[in-house]
């Protein structure tokens, strides 16, 4: 009887009902069993039509481990196709595991650059990125991230001010790996509310000018987050060498364990023969803190 | 044997009502001469107010002239029991100077000058219940302990100026309560339903009132008539020497709960007598009187509430003004032509009592020195601010007053901020939309003041405000910019009110149907909203919020937000969307009680089939 009725609804949700996000992806789910590109993709890949379908068969089937592995195999296929079987699950509906499954492949295949920028994955992903469930959001937003398409960055900026640290984080992060300049001032904001979640994301996009506003932000929010955030800035190559024992003496100043940590992961990351000011600087600090690298 | 005993008891009992002292209670003939004989007594038209006053400069009595705006005369002293005036001498109650009066001790003055006329310690074996002035004859009512004898009631008539006693009279009950005394009548009320009446010249008893409905707790002395009463107020004559409130002659303001119906303190308890909270919370009013039937005058009863002051409209209830007063008002009074109240921090302040427009306004705290005021007494009937006291009179704007009142700090009056946000949703005006909007937003607002304030935004159905609403829709939570969501439940159901004139803030209100921090109650009224407004477009954002959450297992125990979509697509949508509810109810991990309903609706609304 299920499958009866959704291989109807495939063709009637597709064709005849208004847009919705999840529309899309029906529409996605009824054209891959007509299309015949599925088996060009499969041959590209190396994985047949007639597995995927498997899988396919498998992830939406009854048991949720098999439905799990099933997810990871469509993961790891490196095909855009895989992606359509995933679509389905989120365009169904499912339980929260296997839509956290669903996410994490769909993640995956974005990470190694195999998903389609199309209508259907960013509608259902951001979709889901606006579920009630903080996991199912972060699994989205993550696999947002990895989409390569410009529509995607609003729906990020929306989660920089989501109410849970972790979906936040990870907005921050896929903005960040997007180099998205126009995160930076809400980042800020969060940066100082404490939030510690975005103070890497905001190291890797900030400009000099936005460094003092950082560090003045010491004594208002915990010197950790501000040492770990000039910490993880002071190590980006782009850094120009006086501004980094700037910000390296900045970081002596700050109290705690995390500003001597930030200062000797700033020497570990630098070549042992190579020598340059600022790790003189560094090491300086170091010993004046009492510390060791 | 037992008939004889039971005759026993009959003749006792006749024998009992024979010596009973209240054989004429109820007598309107006897009640309506002995208020015939009482003169209205002559308006002095003085505009004074004493001030107990506190503080570092000692604990004072001061007399204050409204009319010039200046204190006349200040005099040191431990004022407890309230100030009573006469024609040329005034009397309060007095912490005792000498030793072996615990209860203190009457003190009378010349009203002129303040100083002291004569003072009368309260021995321990009197306890007194009050007094009042009739001209500058004292009335006192006392409860009298001697010896291995009973405690008696006894009124006491003294010349004010010199405290000399005129006459005594023994009460017929020791269950008394403080007098009231009006042009040659005193009233004393006893066992809480009789009102004794009184000849003020001799002590020879005129007269009894007896109180069938209610307890009469107070008697008062007004230039329109005497009057008693506790939870309303009759008018004393024929009609009612046996009070009822089927009588023409009672009067009782319709007021809303969060008043306290206290017409005058409680007249049986010693302890009111004095300076309290009694004098900030209780019910300011006066009558006017046409062939014998007693009105509130202007129709009106003023609530004083602390800081705030409310005019009712006796009859209805229907709020006519409203005024907050920056602090605590520690007593007020109804002069006739003005509503009068003395702040903690010596402000006197007049207002007209149709309007509620401030009309007076002085201050006792000059020259640097603040004064702090305890108590205070008027005694200025019929005074009337003279044009020019303040430069503008003009009346309270009541949506502006009832919103300060909701935006006070002051945390001490939950129902009263209560009643101002029902108030406020009363009032018509696009303006009072956005304020309910802010209240239901704010972090301010307690939590019954917003329930409050959302059923009345949704009581107004106003149609005219459907882009406040889109606003307040479009202003998602987020916590970088620390803004809270939304009260999209209750601006779903304003919306849903609305019906179709609400359907153009539909994709707002659908837009929530997909955001994280809308709770599922909050979605169960966007669904009905949707179907309120008849809102057609929206049925795709329904499709996701089903298929999203139909397996969540939040909705496992409580599936009325999923039914709700269900049943709205069920109304708004097509085939395409029975085939997808189709597939919901029959799909396993969907939520039970959604498959439940929808296994019935679906059956329920199947289309017939035609050969």
């Amino acid at each position: 009887m299920l499958s009866r009725a959704f291989a109807a609804l495939g063709v009637v949700w597709a064709l005849a009902v208004s847009p919705s996000a999840l529309a899309a992806a029906r529409a996605g789910k009824a054209q891959s069993k007509k299309s015949k590109t599925a088996e060009a993709a499969a041959e590209a890949t190396g994985l047949s039509a007639t597995e995927i379908e498997a899988l396919r068969q498998t992830l939406i089937g009854a048991d949720d481990e098999e439905s799990g592995e099933a997810a990871d195999k469509l993961a790891n296929a490196g095909t855009a196709r895989a992606a359509e079987p995933l679509l389905e699950v989120l365009a169904e509906g499912g339980r929260p595991l296997r839509v956290q499954a669903a996410l994490d492949a769909l993640g995956k295949l974005g990470a190694a650059h195999v998903l389609r920028n199309d209508q259907a994955v960013v509608d259902a992903l951001v979709l889901y990125a606006g579920h009630r469930a903080p996991d199912i959001r972060r699994r989205a937003v993550k696999a947002l991230g990895n989409v390569p398409d410009p529509r995607v960055t609003g729906p990020l900026m929306d989660r920089l001010g989501d109410a849970a640290p972790d979906v936040r984080a990870a907005a921050a992060d896929a903005l960040a790996a997007r180099h998205e300049p126009r995160a930076v001032p809400r980042m800020f904001a969060l940066l100082s509310r404490g939030d510690a979640g975005v103070g890497s994301a905001l190291a890797s996009l900030a400009t000099p000018d936005m460094v003092p506003r950082i560090a003045e932000l010491a004594g208002t929010v915990d010197d950790e987050l501000v040492a770990n955030t000039l910490g993880d800035y002071v190590k980006r190559d782009d850094v120009p060498e006086k501004l980094r024992i700037d910000v390296l003496r900045t970081i002596g100043r700050l109290s705690g364990a995390v500003a001597t940590t930030a200062l000797a992961e700033y020497l570990a990351s630098i070549p042992a023969k190579e020598d340059r000011a600022s790790k003189r600087e560094a090491q300086k600090l170091l010993d004046q803190r009492g510390g060791t690298p | 044997m037992r008939a004889a005993r039971l005759g026993a008891i009959l003749l006792a009992a006749l024998a009992g009502c024979a010596t009973s002292p209240y054989q004429r209670a109820g007598n309107g003939d006897d009640v309506a001469a002995a208020v015939a004989r009482s003169r209205p007594p002559e308006t002095a038209r003085r505009s004074l107010a004493f001030l107990v006053l506190g503080g570092a400069a000692g604990s004072r009595l001061a007399a204050y002239d409204l009319a010039s705006s200046r204190v006349l005369w200040t005099q040191s002293a431990e004022v407890t029991m309230r100030v009573a005036t006469g024609a040329s001498m005034l009397l309060h109650g007095a912490k005792a100077t000498a030793p072996g009066s615990p209860a203190g001790q009457l003190v009378a003055r010349d009203l002129g000058t303040g100083a002291v006329l004569w003072q009368h310690p309260i021995p321990s074996s009197e306890e007194l219940f009050g007094y009042a002035l009739d001209g500058d004859v004292v009335y006192l009512v006392q409860r009298v302990s001697s010896p291995g004898g009973k405690p008696a009631g006894r009124l006491t008539a003294l010349d004010g100026r010199t405290g000399a006693r005129r006459w005594d009279r023994v009460l017929p009950s020791s269950r008394v309560a403080a007098p009231a005394a009006r042009g040659g009548l005193v009233a004393v009320p006893v066992e809480s339903q009789y009102v004794l009446l009184y000849d003020g010249a001799t002590g020879a008893p005129l007269g009894q009132v007896l109180s069938t409905e209610e307890a009469a707790t107070f008697v008062r002395a007004l230039p329109e008539g005497l009057f008693y009463g506790s939870r309303g107020v009759f008018l004393m004559g024929r009609d009612t020497a046996r009070g009822s409130r089927r009588s023409p002659s009672y009067l009782s303001a319709h007021l809303p709960a969060f008043v306290r119906p206290t017409y005058d303190y409680d007249f049986y308890r010693p302890e009111q007598t004095e300076y309290s909270a009694i004098d900030r919370n209780r019910v300011l009013w006066r009558a006017t009187v046409e062939g014998g039937r007693p009105q509130f005058r202007d129709g009106l009863a003023v609530v004083h509430d602390y800081r705030f002051f409310f005019a009712f409209d006796a009859a209805s209830g229907a709020l006519r003004w409203a005024y907050l007063s920056p602090t605590d008002a520690v007593a007020s009074a109804d002069t006739g032509q003005a509503i009068l109240y003395a702040t903690v921090d010596g402000e006197l302040v007049g207002l007209d009592p149709r309007t509620g427009a401030r009309i007076y306004q002085a201050s006792v705290s000059g020259g640097g020195t603040a004064e702090t005021v305890r108590g205070a007494t008027f005694d200025a009937e019929g005074f009337t601010p003279t044009a020019g006291m303040i430069s503008a009179a003009q009346p309270p704007e009541l949506t502006a007053t009832l919103s300060a009142i909701i935006a006070d700090p002051d945390q001490r009056f939950p129902a009263l901020k209560l009643f101002a946000v029902e108030e406020l949703g009363r009032q018509p005006g696009r303006a009072v939309t956005t304020k309910l909007l802010e209240l239901l937003t704010s972090e301010k607002t307690a939590p019954l003041a917003q329930q409050k304030a959302g059923d009345m935004l949704i009581g107004r159905r106003d149609a005219g405000a459907l882009d406040l609403y889109r606003n307040a829709l479009r202003a998602h939570a987020d916590y970088c910019d620390k803004r809270p969501a939304p009260p999209v439940e209750v601006l779903a159901r304003a919306i849903g009110a609305l019906g179709p004139l609400g359907r153009s803030v539909a994709p707002e209100l659908e837009a929530h149907l997909t955001l994280p921090e809308t709770t599922p109650a909050a979605a169960t009224e966007i669904a009905r909203a949707i179907v309120a407004t008849g809102a057609t477009d929206s049925t795709a954002a329904l499709r996701d919020f089903l298929t999203m959450y139909r397996s969540d297992p939040v909705y496992d125990r409580d599936p009325a937000a999923l039914i709700a979509a269900s049943e709205a697509l069920l109304r708004l949508g097509g085939t395409a969307d029975r085939e997808l509810l189709l597939f919901v109810a029959e799909e396993p991990h969907t939520a039970v009680g959604l498959r439940k309903h929808l296994t019935g609706a679906l059956a329920e609304t199947a289309p017939a089939r035609h050969p």
